[in-house]
């Protein structure tokens, strides 16, 4: 198929389109591993077998020849190729008997055919387009962006197809008018030129088939006997030679408007092939196609998606106002070196549990605090705790010893310090001791903060202190 | 050669979810303010073409550490059969739910991982930590410390001294605004650990590098492709003679012009989003005003024209050199013998054009075609102004920039504040040339062709240096 790397290029461009919307990770997954399978296999993976691959997993789909539009209008061309050849030739060898036909006007208009067909392809190498409009007409110039280089090269192709057969139709009616009518053909110019010159040129123009078919190369008394004058109205030579030159003409025809118009259409038809396998290899897509076929698909381990099972963070707890306790326990190193002076005075004892202290040291503080609560009518501990570290599950195995060990009235206040002793902790480290509080689903465990910046808690704590003494 | 595997373990609540959510550039995992949020560990393998490289194993934290010592303590005979001891541990307690955490976390260590401790240098060390730092040691599992500041204050230094003597790197990284050149050196580190591990590290740390270069072409790509679209973009309407009637021009210019603008704001946002994806990054919530009518930095709003916008000396630069390269094409024609007037008289009427026109409108207009069969086009855009280019070119940039820059560890909101000094000063002539010219083409609603697509995507990733390298001098 002529057009294939044509086909090829628009099907890829096609695809192309199709994937922009993609996202870079999935086209780099597929690509790559069409590579690794095809290299698997032995084949080294191009952009054919790749249009294979894609293919071959898409939903049949009935396929749209992407160069209909552009046969049609070759057939257009030629068409009319056809008919215009007809209509030259009847114009150029018009005879009514009187006059003669001019060789000089047949082959200026064979030079005028050369010098198209020349154009025709120089404008295809060149990339002009002066035949836009014709294209917009058949709404050929939005149909790919891919196609747009290509437009010039297959508008020669059409240009081309069209003068080749201008050019067959011509030789066409020219050998039925040989046959059905008797033509005179001459040659006269208001030049001043003489028959010799004139022959010369002749002779020149038939080079090409003078071995081939002699009798279509004219001889210079057939030269010196057809020139025909303004004043000489019916010409003075033997009317048999007057015919003789029919040859020559069709081999001109043939030589100078056929055969090149078929040598500029065949390269017209491999040009577009070429070409669209070069605007292949500079393809965009095919560029970034490579780099995926070649680059390891990179997987950074980023599927999993766990962010909607976030846990709920709002909290119902409600801070407690400092209980009086007797007992404060300081958990995992809490308010070491010093506690705030909010806290510091007031308690029989002041005991330090969690963190580095051994399980068993725990039993015992925890033994120790009950021995003091016992006694007291409305028993309360405090467990003071760093506000930024997190509950864990010893805390929580700690109160619940505690609770089993300690009467049940007794009430636990938590007592989160921030960093900075002098400091309330932060809103959202303190909301995570109230779900702490909250989960337990103990209502003697509260969470509490003693109100570092007020006088007057000082004085009260000083007050409940001398009651005790 | 076997593969490496790291388990994050730390105590609950000190940022082993975000660390993990930066190095695999994942934002889909829960990361919360409260403690256990990871309840199960979960793999998250880096893998090259489906052969994985290393993983990262996110653990839920220590519960109870010290029952954990003191059932460990009192099941071994000497330093042995410690690690031994750990797996019995497991297997003793696996269905038992008060060390369900515990055993989620320890089981990847037994099974060959190695230890990335993960701490909080934000708060104060405490001694509460050794039993869970001593457990890990009896695991005897390469290890390695990392000092994540989740808040503001400092205390690294002595959290470094106390982790020195149990493991066997120490770092800092701040899973949320760590650049990424330390994730790779990060991953070098983890290389360090064990011989074997050093080589999938190694080409790892390579891969991400190499991708991370791909990322910035793909988005400078993206970028260029929008920034030609939304230059060239026009809002057409086809009105019949009776809607002509119907409506005044002042009507129909006020609906064109607001589907018009409608419609490139929506070309914007679809660029972040693609730009976002690129980066995996599929939660970013904005904090940038979005996108209404001249509010403060709206698209269209002279505030951005004043942020992203160049000034007239720059057009006149730029243009100059955009008109002399098809100046030059004159030259090419008369082969030399214009003996370059062709690219100074191009690059003049350049200059002149960009500088006296580039400035002048900022708005499109309507433009209404003649009456024909009944019926009559409208038309409203392309936009006739090269600022406007550089609006969208410079925002563009600078959500790139924070997307890039961007963790995947972070969740706070994207501020995109507007620029407060021009960056493009930093991108070398022949690249700004390229801009400009492309600009100046889609404006003038002439079809981009391949190479100058191409050239414009370079020239954009470049500008994106540029303005890393303005950023980097400007803080």
């Amino acid at each position: 198929m002529p057009d294939s790397a044509i086909r090829r290029l628009l099907e890829f461009d096609h695809q192309v389109q199709r994937d922009r919307d993609q996202s870079a990770a999935f086209l780099h997954r597929r690509d790559r591993r069409f590579a690794l399978e095809s290299r698997e296999k032995g084949l080294s993976p191009g952009p054919e077998l790749w249009l294979e691959h894609i293919r071959r997993l898409r939903t049949p789909q009935p396929t749209d020849d992407p160069l209909r539009q552009w046969r049609h209008l070759t057939t257009g061309f030629a068409l009319v190729g056809l008919v215009t050849g007809v209509m030259a030739m009847l114009g150029l060898l018009f005879y009514d008997g009187g006059q003669r036909i001019n060789l000089t006007v047949i082959l200026a208009f064979v030079l005028l055919q050369c010098l198209l067909a020349a154009i025709t392809t120089v404008q295809a190498f060149a990339g002009w387009q002066p035949w836009r409009w014709l294209l917009r007409k058949f709404s050929l110039t939005g149909s790919s962006g891919a196609l747009r280089p290509l437009q010039p090269m297959l508008m020669a192709r059409a240009a081309h197809a069209g003068g080749l057969m201008f050019g067959l139709a011509g030789l066409l009616t020219l050998l039925v008018l040989v046959v059905i009518q008797d033509l005179a053909f001459g040659w006269s110019t208001t030049l001043d030129t003489g028959s010799d010159s004139y022959y010369r040129l002749l002779a020149t123009l038939a080079t090409p088939w003078q071995n081939l078919w002699p009798a279509a190369v004219p001889d210079r008394d057939l030269v010196d006997a057809t020139r025909f004058f303004r004043s000489d109205d019916r010409g003075n030579a033997d009317p048999a030679l007057w015919g003789r030159w029919w040859p020559f003409v069709a081999m001109v025809w043939v030589t100078y408007v056929i055969l090149p118009r078929l040598l500029l259409l065949a390269l017209a038809v491999v040009h577009p092939g070429l070409r669209a396998r070069r605007e292949l290899a500079s393809h965009p897509g095919m560029i970034a196609l490579q780099y995926r076929m070649e680059t390891p698909a990179l997987d950074t381990g980023n599927r999993h998606n766990d962010a909607g099972d976030q846990p709920d963070t709002s909290t119902s707890g409600q801070l407690h106002s400092l209980p009086a306790g007797q007992v404060l326990i300081r958990w995992a190193g809490a308010g070491e070196p010093e506690l705030p002076d909010a806290l510091s005075a007031g308690y029989r004892d002041i005991l330090a549990a969690g963190g580095n202290a051994s399980l068993e040291d725990d039993h015992r503080i925890i033994r120790q605090a009950g021995q003091v609560i016992a006694a007291t009518p409305n028993p309360a501990v405090l467990v003071v705790t760093r506000s930024w570290e997190p509950p864990t599950g010893e805390l929580a195995d700690f109160l619940g010893e505690a609770r089993k060990a300690w009467p049940a009235t007794t009430l636990i206040a938590l007592v989160p310090l921030a960093a900075e002793p002098d400091q309330p902790p932060p809103e959202h480290q303190v909301s995570q001791w109230l779900r702490f509080a909250d989960r337990s689903g103990d209502s003697q465990i509260v969470v509490s903060t003693p109100d570092l910046a007020s006088q007057e808690a000082r004085i009260h704590r000083a007050l409940q202190h001398e009651h005790r003494q | 050669m076997t593969t490496p595997v790291f388990a994050v373990v730390g105590h609950p609540n000190k940022g082993k979810s975000s660390v993990v959510a930066t190095l695999s550039q994942n934002d889909a995992i829960a990361i919360a303010l409260e403690p256990g949020t990871t309840r199960q560990r979960q793999e998250y393998p880096l893998t090259v073409d489906g052969k994985t490289l290393y993983t990262l194993v996110d653990t839920p934290g220590f519960q109870r550490p010290r029952r954990v010592l003191e059932w460990l303590e009192a099941h071994s005979i000497s330093a042995s059969d410690r690690s031994e001891t750990v797996k019995a541990f497991i297997i003793q307690h696996r269905d038992d739910g008060g060390f369900t955490d515990e055993c989620e976390l320890l089981t990847p260590l037994t099974e060959g991982a190695g230890i990335i401790y993960v701490v909080d240098g934000s708060v104060p060390y405490s001694a509460q930590h050794e039993a869970e730092m001593t457990i890990l040691r009896w695991t005897g599992r390469p290890s390695l410390a990392l000092i994540n500041s989740i808040g503001e204050d400092d205390y690294s230094d002595t959290w470094a001294q106390a982790l020195g003597q149990f493991f066997q790197v120490v770092r800092k990284f701040d899973a949320v605004s760590a650049p990424f050149e330390q994730h790779l050196s990060l991953l070098r580190a983890f290389g360090q650990l064990e011989p074997d591990w050093e080589r999938p590290l190694e080409q790892a740390t390579d891969f991400l590098l190499a991708q991370r270069r791909q990322r910035r072409t793909e988005a400078a790509a993206k970028i260029a492709h929008t920034l030609e679209e939304m230059m060239s973009f026009r809002e057409k309407r086809t009105l019949t003679t009776l809607q002509t009637s119907d409506m005044s021009d002042e009507e129909l210019a006020r609906q064109l012009r607001t589907s018009w603008y409608h419609n490139q704001r929506k070309r914007e946002q679809n660029l972040r989003i693609a730009i976002e994806k690129l980066y995996e990054h599929h939660r970013v919530e904005r904090q940038e005003a979005e996108l209404e009518w001249h509010s403060e930095h709206d698209l269209f709003s002279e505030d951005s024209r004043k942020a992203w916008g160049v000034n007239r000396r720059y057009l006149a630069t730029a243009g100059f050199g955009a008109g002399a390269v098809g100046g030059a094409g004159v030259d090419a024609l008369t082969l030399g013998h214009s003996l370059g007037a062709g690219a100074l008289v191009g690059g003049l009427i350049g200059a002149a054009g960009s500088y006296f026109y580039g400035d002048r409108l900022t708005l499109p207009v309507l433009n209404t075609g003649v009456l024909t069969n009944g019926l009559r086009t409208a038309v409203f855009g392309p936009v006739q102004d090269s600022q406007f280019g550089y609006v969208v070119l410079g925002r563009a940039i600078n959500h790139w920039w924070h997307i890039s820059h961007r963790n995947h560890a972070g969740r706070e909101l994207l501020d995109l504040a507007p620029a407060d000094n021009h960056w493009l000063e930093h991108l070398d002539r022949a690249n700004r040339q390229v801009i400009h010219r492309a600009l100046e083409r889609c404006r003038k609603q002439r079809v981009l062709d391949d190479k100058t697509r191409f050239a414009l995507a370079a020239a954009i990733e470049q500008a994106m240096s540029a303005y890393d390298d303005w950023r980097l001098n400007r803080t």
